[in-house]
């Protein structure tokens, strides 16, 4: 039985160690992995739209900081392309 | 932003900026130290409009920009960090839903979608395109209605 338990913990941790090595890959280094997972894993994720659902209304705030609308004031009866992202 | 200018005529366009992906007190990328883009993750809403307005300047940006609050709360409804494309058709409904970035993020596939509404604009000085959108697993893009 304590063999099993081994054998266990051995397939565990060499799934995780090989994990971790291909995370280090995709990322660009064990520490890009380490911080992947600390910094970005959590904010990620996959959502639950898809085509043909009705797009979320958001409310955003103008560069001025003063003015706000929502993304569906942006529609004008052209099609809306949305570009998500950040400056970093 | 050449397919802005492309397409801008025929389509709305609309940036929003999200929360930062590689600020120097998170995940920083050595590419970022390299091209002098350092900042700490906002945390507040003045901040976050700083380094919006500091990209906008920098890259004298022309696309319409809007902030998601300090909530995130667009960023969450389109589960779009730290980067992603939709294309919101006349009607309000998603005719495109873009991979997650920043590995399926690709614009030419909205480029694609466009093209295939309207035409495709070339330049003299464009590559062919490499890629097939049909590639990526995540993207579905609704057939747009043919036009005469």
């Amino acid at each position: 039985m304590k063999k099993i338990f081994m054998w266990i913990g051995i397939s565990l941790g060499g799934l995780l160690l090989a994990a971790f090595i291909a995370l280090s890959v995709m990322a660009g280094g064990p520490k890009d992995a380490l911080y992947m997972v600390r910094y970005a894993l959590p904010h990620m994720h996959r959502g639950n739209l898809k085509v043909g659902d009705a797009a979320p209304d958001a409310k955003l705030i103008a560069l001025n900081g003063l003015d706000t609308f929502h993304v569906r004031e942006r529609g004008s009866g052209k099609p809306l392309v949305l570009v998500f992202g950040s400056f970093t | 932003m050449q397919i802005f200018n492309d397409y801008k005529a025929r389509a709305d366009f609309l940036t929003v900026y999200v929360r930062e992906a590689h600020p120097t007190d998170e995940w920083q990328m050595k590419s970022n130290v390299k091209d002098e883009v350092c900042y700490a993750q906002p945390r507040n809403l003045s901040d976050r409009l700083a380094i919006a307005n500091d990209f906008t300047k920098r890259f004298k940006y022309p696309v319409p920009f809007g902030v998601d609050d300090m909530n995130n709360a667009a960023s969450k409804a389109y589960a779009a960090w730290p980067e992603r494309l939709y294309v919101i058709d006349e009607a309000g409904k998603i005719a495109y839903r873009g991979g997650m970035g920043p590995f399926n993020y690709n614009p030419a596939e909205v480029r694609a979608w466009l093209a295939a509404r309207y035409g495709e604009v070339k330049h003299p000085e464009e590559k062919p395109a490499d890629g097939d959108p049909q590639k990526a697993p995540e993207t579905q893009v609704a057939k747009p209605e043919s036009k005469s």
